[in-house]
């Protein structure tokens, strides 16, 4: 315990230098998540407090400061488990509550009664919420784990690496764990069903995520049909079907599950499709921001210009040492048409968004979920 | 630390388990200081028979049934076929049994011995568990392959990677025959509920999640004779096959449509990673450490037996002494099978098991056969609390272990839980499965891969 207050002291030193230091991300995208924070009430139902305050966790955060100094991912994903500025760890969280206000009430169910509700909340969608994020967590956890043939001794010790792998699948499988109990306290095999889907489409997102990421560069690549389905299963699935099932919570109907489910969607879309820019929409002569190869405007660069030429390109980056030069590619990209497909398919994510979300009453919580879709297209 | 944890896992759980984790917990702590009172005995005694054990436990044991079972019993025929069970040479650890303790302990332990020697199912042979379910079984594999839907290839080819049939496939053997049991004994005429069917799949699929963890974790190489797959295709792509199959299995389990069943089952992935957490730490006091020891392997193994028990329990039968019975069977039966599994791992060759001997030495985990040999070796007591990592640590304990009667004592143990699951399926009608079952107790035992 004592060791998990330690680390997010030690944290929140950094969060506030990055608050002054940093100028990333899209400018009012923080402003539109805090204003609608305050419109759920309050944001966790305390389950990841929970869980965070469990002895198996506080082990682990006592254990992890063993990795401090080495480079095994887990010591990031840590530190975001307290303050993340660039993946809004809640955000998640915070769209499954806003959809859940702003369609209210359930008129179909006997057993869920409006006093019940907290800020026009039910329990049990807070609760989901909350299962929503623990899951992202647990993968943001999962992702981090390094194969260790690949590792050689030149990168650090290997026991390091083991123990790090070691952490990470157990805090990840504690928090899935604990994410399975919740689900099952819902008391709906429905919302089950959907969340179990959700992690499955979530595992094959993130175990194919890499793959189109060969150094070379050279890789038979995606096109961008393939690469949305894929950025759907990896980002977009889990909030999807959550949205849905905060629906199907308060018993709301078909419609209002499906509307719910293509909000979800759209906006995990485009929410990536703006990430996956930020380097290249840029204007700062500062130092570059580092992209991956399976980037939207990669992607869609690759698919203008063809195989033959996108080919050109890799080679003509490539270093003496053959080592990619990323500011070489960044400029062949953007003088390409690439960048300006991908921010076209960002609007029209943003769009679908707004639209599926037309169909709910007009409110305070309508027009934070509307402020959050249009905040994607912002750069 | 883990104490509180225990306290909250109980107070935490959902109601419906309340009461079987309660009384799972005592009996841990009745094991615990039992095996202290093992450790006395081994000290002294040179040899006895067991009949006298029996006896004197069956003297000790009026009225102690103290599960609230209804204590009706189906048994039919005439009681002249003994379980062989505890025929054989039993370590000799009875000769001087002090009253006292044990009427303090035997509550738990080893109540009614009346139901050891109670018959079986008068005509019939004892059948073999794994023939009996074979029906069953056979198309379980393919059915869990096309449960995972994956459109790509190497993954689907991971995730399938362990339901080659090449497993003991224990759980669902188990859990399919705990269901027919069960069916005859609630008067549900004809085959399997399909739910019932869809646990016993949920079962192996779980188990095998955790398996392909446990092997990233514990850094094995090798599993069932083969290639472990963290060996095969790296750390991430198995720990994520290993999350795959698990969220497969909870869609199976979403589509039985049955909540309470729903939260047994994920109960038992909390007890898994709760397990795991245990198996980090190491406890200073011997009596703490044997009862974290039980613990972890409830956790680690039982839950998942006993919970699967209750489920397909569940699906036929309203009625919650039922559900206890079976609930207790998975429980015992589980618990004695991972004690085999520790006792194999010091008395099995290297290649029967599928995996190296003395390898919970290597990972730094004491089990039931060390803990026992402390008793008479206290040079274990520094080697346990360093996790034999000192160099020679793994091969001294080795010896310790072997020159005691540790492998004796925790066979003994393993004996003692079978009888209590024997006990507690007694209860149900008679069927060639519930025979079964009772003879499955044998196998766990006699096993020796």
């Amino acid at each position: 315990m004592f060791s998990l207050s330690r680390l997010s002291m030690s944290i929140r030193g950094q969060r506030t230098l990055s608050l002054f230091s940093s100028q990333t991300g899209p400018s009012n995208w923080s402003k539109v998540v805090s204003d609608a924070e305050k419109i759920v009430g309050y944001p966790t139902s305390f389950m990841s407090l929970r869980c965070l305050l469990s002895d198996e966790l506080s082990n682990v955060a006592m254990l992890v400061r063993k990795l401090v100094g080495t480079q095994h991912p887990l010591l990031n994903t840590a530190r975001g488990f307290v303050y993340d500025s660039k993946n809004n760890l809640q955000m998640r969280g915070l769209i499954v509550l806003l959809l859940s206000k702003a369609a209210g009430a359930s008129h179909a169910a006997y057993d869920l009664l409006p006093q019940d509700m907290v800020s026009g909340i039910y329990p049990s969608q807070r609760n989901l919420a909350e299962i929503t994020e623990l899951i992202h967590t647990a993968f943001l956890v999962h992702r981090g784990i390094v194969n260790l043939k690949e590792w050689t001794v030149s990168d650090g010790p290997m026991k390091d690496m083991e123990f790090g792998n070691k952490m990470a699948v157990l805090s990840g499988d504690f928090l899935l764990a604990n994410a399975c109990t919740g689900l099952a306290q819902l008391n709906d095999t429905k919302v089950v069903e959907m969340i179990s889907g959700a992690i499955g489409d979530l595992v094959q997102g993130i175990y194919y995520e890499n793959s189109y990421n060969a150094e070379d560069g050279l890789s038979d690549g995606t096109d961008v049909a393939s690469w949305e389905e894929q950025t759907f299963l990896s980002h977009g699935s889990l909030l999807a079907n959550s949205c849905q099932a905060a629906m199907q919570l308060a018993k709301h109907n078909k419609e209002a599950q499906r509307l719910a489910y293509l909000y979800g969607k759209h906006l995990s879309l485009g929410h990536k499709l703006n990430s996956d820019l930020q380097p290249f929409v840029k204007s700062g002569l500062g130092e570059l921001t580092p992209f991956s190869l399976s980037a939207a405007p990669v992607v869609f660069h690759r698919q203008i210009v063809g195989t033959e030429r996108w080919h050109q390109q890799i080679q003509h980056a490539k270093t003496l040492r053959n080592q990619l030069d990323h500011t070489k590619l960044l400029a062949a990209v953007k003088s390409g048409k690439g960048v300006s497909s991908a921010v076209d398919l960002c609007c029209y994510h943003s769009n679908k968004a707004l639209e599926a979300i037309q169909a709910f009453p007009s409110s305070e919580a309508r027009s934070a979920l509307e402020n959050i879709a249009s905040a994607v297209t912002k750069f | 630390m883990f104490l509180t944890n225990a306290r909250s896992v109980i107070s935490g759980s959902a109601y419906v388990q309340q009461r079987s984790r309660s009384r799972c917990v005592h009996l841990v702590k009745m094991a615990g200081s039992w095996w202290r009172v093992c450790g006395r005995w081994s000290t002294s005694c040179t040899s006895t028979n067991v009949s006298d054990t029996l006896r004197c436990f069956s003297g000790m044991s009026t009225g102690a049934s103290g599960s609230g079972l209804s204590r009706a019993s189906w048994s039919s025929g005439p009681g002249n076929e003994r379980m062989p069970l505890l025929s054989a040479q039993t370590h000799s650890t009875a000769l001087h049994l002090n009253p006292l303790i044990i009427r303090q302990n035997s509550r738990f332990l080893y109540p009614t011995l009346s139901c050891f020697c109670r018959a079986t199912h008068s005509d019939v042979k004892l059948k073999d568990p794994f023939m009996l379910a074979q029906k069953d079984l056979k198309c379980l594999y393919d059915d869990i392959k096309k449960e995972m839907f994956v459109s790509k290839q190497e993954l689907k080819h991971l995730c399938d990677y362990y339901f080659d049939g090449k497993g003991k496939a224990i759980r669902p053997i188990i859990v399919i025959l705990m269901a027919r049991a069960l069916n005859i004994h609630s008067n549900q005429a004809g085959d399997l509920l399909p739910g019932q069917r869809a646990i016993a799949m949920i079962s192996e699929m779980i188990h095998t999640a955790s398996l392909v963890h446990d092997d990233v974790i514990d850094g094995s190489d090798e599993r069932r004779g083969k290639r472990s797959i963290n060996d095969v295709w790296g750390e991430r792509k198995a720990i994520l096959a290993g999350d795959f199959i698990l969220s497969a299995s909870t869609m199976v389990l979403a589509r039985i449509g049955n909540s309470t069943v729903i939260k047994l089952l994920s109960q038992v992935i909390e007890d898994l990673v709760r397990g795991e957490f245990m198996q980090l730490g190491s406890k200073e006091n011997q009596n703490e450490r044997f009862k974290h020891y039980l613990e972890k392997t409830f956790k680690k193994t039982a839950s998942l037996i006993a919970h699967s028990c209750k489920a397909v329990s569940l699906l036929v039968n309203s009625d919650p002494d039922v559900h206890e019975i079976a609930y207790q069977y998975g429980k015992n039966v589980g618990i004695a099978f991972q004690l085999v599994d520790d006792v194999l791992d010091f008395t099995s060759g290297a290649n029967q098991l599928g995996k190296p001997a003395a390898a919970d030495l290597k990972l730094g985990l004491a089990t039931g056969p060390v803990l026992f040999a402390c008793e008479q070796f206290p040079e274990l007591h520094a080697m346990i609390m360093r996790r034999f990592s000192s160099k020679g640590d793994v091969d001294r304990a080795w010896e310790f272990v072997l020159q005691s009667d540790g492998v004796q004592q925790t066979t003994f143990l393993a004996r003692r839980y079978c009888d209590e699951a024997i006990r507690h399926i007694s209860l149900l009608r008679p069927s060639p499965e519930r025979d079964a079952l009772i003879r499955l107790t044998e196998i766990v035992l006699s096993r020796d891969k």
